[in-house]
Formats: C-alpha cells, structure tokens, sequence
C-alpha cells in the first residue's frame, strides 16, 4: 500500500507535499515516513494518507482560472497606488502569483 | 495544557488541533473566529446586489468575484474555528440564520445606492484589513492560515473599492455630493467598527493572554485613522464634524467617543437593531430557499456506493 507523506518544517507552517512511501498499515506508514523524509530536512510534523484517498483533477481536466480575461480580479489591475502597507503585501503576493502562473 | 502554559507559550502560530487546549482558549478563539466568519458572509450579502445595479461591466464582474471571494473566506474561517471542537459548521450557521451570530456593526446598516459602496469597499475593508494583517500572527494557527489567503486575495477588493471612490470623486458635482452625503452617514459607523475603548473591551484581556488577538482595538482604530483619514482627504471628502477627532502633539488621533451612538452599536451587537434584524432574515430567507441542495447533498453523502474513506470519522 502506498502512503503520501506531507512534511511540516515548524509549527504554524503548512504541510507540504514530499513524496510517498510503502507501508502495510499507517503506524509503519508514519515510521517508514520519518526515516525517509523526516531525517535531514527541519521537521516538526508528518502526515501520511492512503494514496487512494487523494483525488485529483490536473490540467488536462480543468482550465484553472477560466479561460477568458479576468484582470479585474488582481490588485495589480487597479491603477491606484496601495492604500497601506499590507495591500501593498498582499499586491506584490498577488503580482508574484501572477508572474508565476504566466511562466508556463 | 493548563492556562499559564497557554499564556507562557503564546504565541504566533503556536498551537494547532494537536494540541490539547483548555476549554476556556477554545471557548474565546471560537468566539472570536465566529464572529470573524459570520461578518464575511453578511459583508457578502450586503455586496451581493450591487452585482445587479453596478454601472458598468468590469464593475459587475468585480463584484462578482469579490462577493465570492468573502463568502470562501467566511468558509474558511468556520473550518478554522470548528477545528476547536466547540462548535460545528452548520451550528455556527444555524445560528447566524436564527439571529444569536453576532457579526460586524457595520453588515448591519443596509446599503441603498451604488455611491455607498466603496464605504465598505474602501473604508470598511481597509479596516478589517489592518486587523487580518495583524491577525496572521495570531496564536490558533488554523486561523492564521486562514489569514494567509484571506490578505492575499483583499489587496484586490481594496484597491477595487478604492478605484469605485476615485472615480466618484473626481466624477460630476452631483456624483461628489452624493459621495459626500454617503461618507457622513457611514464615517461615525466606520469609527465604530473598532469598538469602544480598551477599558470598555470584555473580551481583550483574556485573547491577547493567549495570543489570540495581537493588537487592541484602541491601536488598530490608530492605525486605520493614520492610514485612512488621509486618503478620504485625498479625494475631498470632508470629515465630519461629529465626533471630534484631534491629533496630539505626537501626531496621534483621539476620537471624542461619546460622542458616538454607543446605543445603537450595543443594540447592533446584541442583533436587536431593526435594519440589521431585516440582514439577518434576508440572508436566512436565501439559506432556505437551497435548503434542498444541502439535503440532496448529504443524502448523497450518506448513500453513495464506492468504498468508504478508511480515514472517515
């Protein structure tokens, strides 16, 4: 049975994604999970879940974010300078997310 | 873990479900992120018709996706705070339907035309937003995750909201006016919005403790005067006369509270203010009419063939 692991480096961080590991039940599933990913990398928390518990809808299935002009959904799309600091934050993350997302 | 712990421990981020709270932290946080919830839905539906009487496409569509956007993030914020154990999600939405959800003073005022929308678009998202932002830091970590993507997607809705007051205030002598007339009526509301002073607070103490809260609400109605009292006149709004609002020799602003309608804003908070009875049950009215799409879904939940999730509770 194939376990995906999710690896949180510090509390109050998320559980990110970083691989997968073969075990019979979960209490291997998390022990084999620590010795391969828990070992060198910063590690606070694991989680493992049956692979086939995970459903998944990728690219070849759904156009992600639509397929017509949706500009004005972005800060970066209002030609107004930020009213404060943290929506000048959350602009420059939305910019980031934009640039990103125009990268592939 | 016992309260001094929590105290001794608190801090951004630090505990999460794993941890075994007393009931008093999860009792607060419940409050405090129930409150939080039930205000992005109401903000929603107090938007949502200006979907309909927006004046020009790109408008609509905004509003659209920013109306959208507030109904997820109430979504959000009941799953960080069913994640105490206090409380469910269809409880927190009962009762928000049933008038016991406390929300926002200022989802309780109905809006008539389109030249008020940027009071909450602008004024009353730039408030909560200086809150949120303090709010990534919060102790429940469930809750600054929530956060997380909660300041990521508002930078759009302020911006959006500030694009709507631009554009009224620089429009004809009339639309000027009537952006003038809107600002009056809802400036000492906006005041409000950070509640009364520290000492009249109930709930402060105990939250900042516990790491819940990171700012009083005297320093965030600071910090949003200092931000936002500059940009109203910046678009030639004039501030109203009541309440008198002075700066100090330090640059810092005091508000002559009593002069507020302190009345009316407890009246609000105990859902007893009639407009906002009206918010309530129309938004009762528009839960019940899909009554019957929650039904079929959860009878599909419970009747659904293929195999049963090894992880199900």
């Amino acid at each position: 049975m194939i376990w995906e692991v999710f690896r949180q480096e510090g509390a109050g961080k998320y559980h990110t994604h970083c691989g997968n590991v073969h075990a019979p039940d979960r209490e291997m599933a998390l022990m084999f999970a620590q010795i391969q990913h828990g070992r060198r990398k910063p590690t606070h928390s694991i989680w493992v879940t049956p692979q086939q518990e995970i459903g998944e809808v990728n690219e070849d299935g759904a156009t992600f974010g639509g397929t017509t002009d949706k500009g004005y959904r972005w800060a970066t799309q209002y030609n107004i300078t930020a009213a404060a600091e943290e929506v000048a934050d959350s602009e420059s993350e939305q910019a980031d997310a934009e640039k990103e997302r125009g990268r592939r | 873990m016992d309260l001094d712990t929590v105290k001794e421990r608190a801090g951004p981020r630090q505990f999460s479900p794993d941890d075994d709270m007393p009931r008093e932290y999860r009792e607060a946080a419940t409050r405090m992120i129930q409150f939080h919830a039930n205000s992005e839905i109401m903000g929603a539906y107090l938007e949502r018709p200006f979907i309909r009487e927006a004046p020009s496409l790109d408008r609509k569509l905004a509003y659209s996706a920013k109306t959208q956007d507030e109904l997820g993030h109430g979504q959000l914020l009941y799953r960080a705070a069913e994640s105490l154990g206090i409380k469910t999600r269809e409880q927190m939405l009962n009762e928000l339907a049933n008038g016991e959800g406390k929300f926002l003073n200022c989802f309780h005022y109905p809006m008539e035309s389109w030249v008020e929308t940027p009071m909450i678009a602008f004024f009353v998202d730039g408030a909560a937003m200086r809150r949120q932002a303090t709010l990534k830091r919060t102790s429940w970590e469930p809750y600054a995750h929530a956060m997380d993507k909660v300041v990521f997607e508002e930078g759009f809705h302020i911006k959006h909201g500030e694009s709507i007051l631009k554009e009224l205030a620089t429009g004809s002598k009339k639309e000027q006016e009537m952006v003038q007339d809107a600002f009056e009526t809802w400036w000492p509301r906006i005041i409000q919005f950070f509640g009364p002073t520290d000492d009249d607070s109930t709930h402060h103490d105990f939250s900042a403790e516990v790491g819940l809260k990171q700012m009083t609400n005297d320093e965030l109605r600071q910090s949003f005067l200092n931000q936002y009292l500059p940009k109203a006149e910046k678009y030639g709004l004039e501030i109203p006369d009541t309440p008198t609002i002075e700066q100090d020799e330090d640059g810092n602003y005091r508000v002559a509270e009593d002069e507020l309608d302190w009345e009316e804003f407890f009246q609000i908070a105990k859902n007893e203010y009639d407009p906002g009875r009206g918010q309530i049950d129309s938004r009762k009215r528009a839960h019940d009419a899909v009554e019957w799409v929650r039904e079929t879904l959860d009878e599909y939940e419970t009747t659904a063939s293929g195999h049963a999730p090894q992880a199900a509770d």
